[in-house]
């Protein structure tokens, strides 16, 4: 497992697309001092090997075909309406391409 | 008193009996919403709502929610109205589609009035970190004790009578641990039972619909609304939907209750240890079994780590939708990942970054096996001993909560068994997608206490049947702040 360190913490943020101030950094660096020995507690249950991983409460497969229903689509106002940077009926950013 | 004080089955004859009118009562909850000061509220629709009540004129017999007016967690799209999670990087929003839930009781012709708060996301238990501050419990006026999230402001709504009854969500106790806190009935059904198309997703695999009630007939009745398949939730079920009230007068004789040994023995609370024995013994008197099961002390030690690593990994991936660009306040930057980053920095609470790291950490590749994927082996372990437990008993009966509502600056030992056992252990109910109600037992110093049934899968309207038995032995039916009851228990 990894060690934690800062490094990794701030690691972890990054690639969620966020940081957080060292202040903040520190409190969760202590946290998972605690958080750790929580986790130790799965690490102690025996014969987990045996069991799948548990990705759903039960089984709740649906296979159907629905019936077509005609429906409009989402004006493009209502679309377009919560972006903060528009133009031009599109939502804008930054180039991707250079 | 006025209407809002009775029982929902009460206010509805009174409507039917045209003795008071939606609209009468949507002023009366609008003016107690405006007066209250646990700052339970995101966003109150005073328009919106009275311009729906005037239209209902005339009552529908059979529709106990005609007229009734209610608030909803501010985590479920509401066409046309601000919905931010009570986060700052949802600020503006306002969806374009109404959730299903909502969908459904305007149908029925309930009064949505407007949207409650909730710890950031629905991520936390303590009713503080939404963006507008702490939400109050209402029953401490001095405002010193919390009323426990993540649906603290539904929670206070439904506790202060305001409203009869208010939709949360519940991840790992979010309706039921509240609930607990404010002295209600609290109730998240079978994982699959409610759609939760457009509720904004935590963590998928144990995320519900849940809902407060002041009552168990006012609890069976929203299910009757709220249940049913949605084509837009694949993950909804297709089983019929009950008339969940129909067998709340049933006695429970020969009913079979298991009480876990293991939750009981770490509560420290004298008082409401004595409180708890005391139904037991009311519950048997009744007819129904009660024994003392043993489930395994590791494996309930085991559930709240287990349920953190799931949860915060699941909320890792369900929340990169969050990025300033498509909605919620854009803060620029010179590339598109700038701004996403830009955006979730100034827009995410430090509490939630911190969860979001946890997640990340227990999903990187080194961490894998050894974290995520024992945590979810580890879930199955602990749903099939649930379930061997629910093959010989009907349902599991535990207090809810290991005392009052805490102090806002009470630090736990986040290592004890009273903390990982006592005061985390619903989150059983979110593992194995299993209906599950809270119900008032007693109070300590003027705060209440609640206990929690689990019944199987699908098995709602024998839950509420026991819930309904229970309610009657506790005399705690429609207590409420404004309306306090003595607990018989």
């Amino acid at each position: 497992m990894k060690t934690i360190t800062m490094d990794v913490l701030k690691d972890a943020a990054n690639r969620l697309l966020f940081d957080m101030s060292d202040e903040q950094y520190k409190t969760l660096y202590e946290e998972f001092q605690i958080l750790t020995k929580q986790m130790e507690t799965i690490g102690k249950i025996e014969g987990l090997e045996n069991y799948a991983p548990m990705t759903f409460p039960f089984d709740c497969s649906t296979t159907f075909l629905r019936e077509d229903v005609e429906e409009k689509p989402l004006p493009r106002e209502d679309a377009l309406k919560n972006a903060g940077n528009k133009q031009d009926n599109q939502i804008k950013l930054p180039k991707v391409v250079l | 008193m006025n209407y809002l004080d009775q029982p929902l089955k009460e206010i509805h004859e009174a409507l039917v009996a045209k003795k008071v009118t939606p609209l009468e009562l949507t002023e009366e909850a609008l003016k107690r919403a405006k007066e209250n000061k646990d700052n339970a509220f995101e966003l109150i629709d005073e328009e919106g709502a009275k311009a729906f009540a005037k239209t209902l004129t005339e009552p529908e017999k059979d529709n106990p929610l005609w007229g009734i007016p209610y608030f909803a967690k501010d985590n479920f799209s509401t066409k046309g109205l601000e919905t931010t999670a009570s986060s700052n990087i949802l600020v503006g929003y306002v969806p374009v589609y109404d959730a299903t839930v909502i969908a459904k009781l305007k149908e029925k012709k309930a009064i949505m009035l407007g949207k409650t708060t909730l710890d950031e996301l629905a991520m936390g238990g303590t009713g503080t970190t939404g963006h507008k501050g702490k939400t109050f419990n209402p029953y401490d006026p001095k405002h010193e004790h919390m009323i426990g999230g993540s649906s603290c402001g539904s929670a206070a709504a439904v506790a202060s009578s305001i409203v009869p009854f208010a939709l949360g969500s519940d991840t790992g106790d979010s309706v039921r641990k509240p609930a607990s806190y404010a002295g209600l009935v609290g109730m998240k059904p079978t994982w699959g039972r409610i759609s939760r198309y457009g509720l904004f997703p935590f963590a998928p695999s144990l995320d519900h619909v849940g809902y407060f009630t002041r009552d168990v007939y006012a609890a069976s009745v929203v299910l009757d609304a709220l249940a049913g398949r949605d084509p837009h939730d694949s993950t909804s079920s297709d089983k019929p939907v009950e008339k969940y009230e129909e067998d709340l007068a049933k006695p429970i004789k020969g009913m079979k209750i298991a009480v876990l040994k293991e939750i009981v023995d770490s509560i420290t609370d004298k008082e409401l240890r004595a409180h708890f024995d005391k139904s037991v013994e009311a519950l048997r008197k009744e007819g129904a079994v009660v024994d003392f099961v043993s489930f395994d002390r590791q494996l309930l030690e085991s559930c709240y780590a287990t349920y953190i690593v799931i949860s915060c990994a699941e909320a890792t991936s369900n929340d990169a939708n969050l990025d300033g660009i498509k909605f919620g306040p854009y803060r620029g930057g010179k590339t598109y990942q700038e701004v996403m980053y830009n955006a979730r920095t100034a827009g995410f609470s430090e509490l939630i970054k911190r969860r979001f790291v946890i997640g990340s950490y227990c999903l990187m590749r080194e961490n894998q096996e050894e974290l995520f994927l024992r945590a979810q082996r580890n879930r199955a372990k602990i749903v099939e001993k649930v379930n061997e437990i629910l093959k010989d008993y009907d349902f599991i009966y535990v207090p809810a909560a290991p005392g009052p509502a805490p102090l806002f600056t009470k630090a736990s030992d986040k290592l004890s068994d009273e903390y990982l056992i006592a005061d985390n252990h619903l989150c059983l109910g979110n593992f194995a997608g299993l209906p599950s109600i809270t119900l008032p037992l007693c109070y300590e110093n003027g705060l209440p206490i609640g206990i929690n049934f689990m019944g199987r899968a699908f098995e709602e309207k024998k839950l509420f049947q026991v819930a309904s038995a229970y309610e009657r032995l506790s005399g705690l039916a429609e207590a409420s702040v404004l309306d306090p009851k003595e607990a018989l228990l």
